[in-house]
């Protein structure tokens, strides 16, 4: 397929940046469903620099479509440096970067981004506790949590069916 | 769209992943519907390129698995080989290949914290109907040497391990 688009987006993922759990971040943001393949979780840290406090790092964690990720990749590394509020201020094509112009079914996939951008910094500046700064969504964990039976009763095809561990 | 999930099990993953289709209910189809059909409501997505790339990726999908006895071979030459369990913690602690670990948040982190990892991966689930998910999941961030096990657990059980013992899930 020699569609540019795509082949920004393989550019992107071939080396996407800051991928993952921030352990000590200062605020969470979390989007998605847990019907849909297209959830996207963002960790933000702040620091201190000339009396403002600017985004230190970012990182994310996505399932799905490969435009979020190459999105969120490519956002994450540009609001390092910026306030939250000039964060906020970005509006989903600058968020996009140097992917370019989204076609119109491809455009969710940065305003995923954009909304948990949004639900990062929506809040209070600077969280105390990340975990309350978003309610929880699925991720690949819980997807797949979800995919098993809680507590499954195993039976063992041997002829014990004790669930017996060895 | 059943007859092509039959032919092509991945091609819901393979369809949302390249054009945003069957991902969620604003893009999702219709067992009934036609492959055109559905062509034709996202933006009228050619039918012969649509079909071009669920073939190739199935043939992906086919490049990823490992066959249970050829893991049994890697695993003596290669000691950086790393088994995924991607099952419950219940199925874990009743039976598991000796030298997995159980996908975590702390062993997710640490494989996704590398970005451009090559260390060898294998990810196991039951009976193979999951793992190629989380290996599509993995490969999407970065993770380059990912495999899964053909037929999961349950196939090591009978082509590599009969110690490992066999279950259902009742």
């Amino acid at each position: 397929m020699n569609d540019p688009l795509q082949e920004r987006l393989q550019a992107a993922l071939a080396r996407p940046q800051n991928l993952g759990e921030l352990p000590d971040a200062d605020a969470v943001g979390t989007v998605g469903n847990s019907d849909c393949g297209e959830m996207l979780r963002l960790w933000v840290k702040f620091r201190e620099e000339n009396g403002r406090k600017v985004i230190d790092r970012a990182t994310f964690q996505s399932f799905g479509c490969e435009t979020a990720i190459a999105v969120a990749s490519l956002a994450t590394e540009l609001i390092r440096g910026k306030t939250a509020a000039e964060a906020l201020a970005l509006k989903t094509e600058q968020l996009a970067g140097e992917l370019g112009p989204l076609p119109p079914m491809k455009i969710h996939c940065a305003q995923l981004v954009e909304g948990a951008l949004r639900s990062a910094l929506g809040g209070p500046a600077r969280a105390e506790a990340p975990a309350a700064t978003a309610p929880p969504a699925p991720t690949l964990m819980d997807r797949m949590a979800a995919a098993k039976p809680s507590a499954p009763r195993i039976v063992f095809l041997d002829g014990d069916g004790t669930g017996a561990a060895r | 769209m059943s007859a092509v999930l039959a032919a092509f099990p991945g091609a819901q993953r393979a369809l949302f992943r390249r054009y945003h289709v069957g991902g969620c209910s604003s893009c999702g189809f219709q067992p009934t519907e036609t492959l055109a059909e559905v062509c034709a409501r996202n933006g009228n997505l050619p039918v012969a390129e649509v079909l071009a790339h669920l073939r190739a990726s199935h043939a992906e999908d086919h490049r990823v698995l490992i066959e249970p006895q050829e893991l049994a071979r890697r695993r003596t030459t290669e000691p950086d080989l790393l088994l995924v369990d991607i099952r419950s913690r219940e199925e874990f602690e009743a039976v598991h290949i000796p030298g997995s670990v159980l996908l975590s948040q702390t062993v997710m982190q640490e494989l996704l914290a590398a970005g451009t990892n090559t260390r060898p991966i294998v990810i196991v689930d039951h009976q193979g109907r999951h793992a190629l998910d989380a290996a599509a999941y993995f490969a999407g961030h970065g993770l380059q040497n990912i495999r899964c096990l053909r037929g999961g657990i349950d196939a090591w059980s009978q082509e590599v391990d009969p110690t490992v013992r066999r279950y259902r899930l009742g």
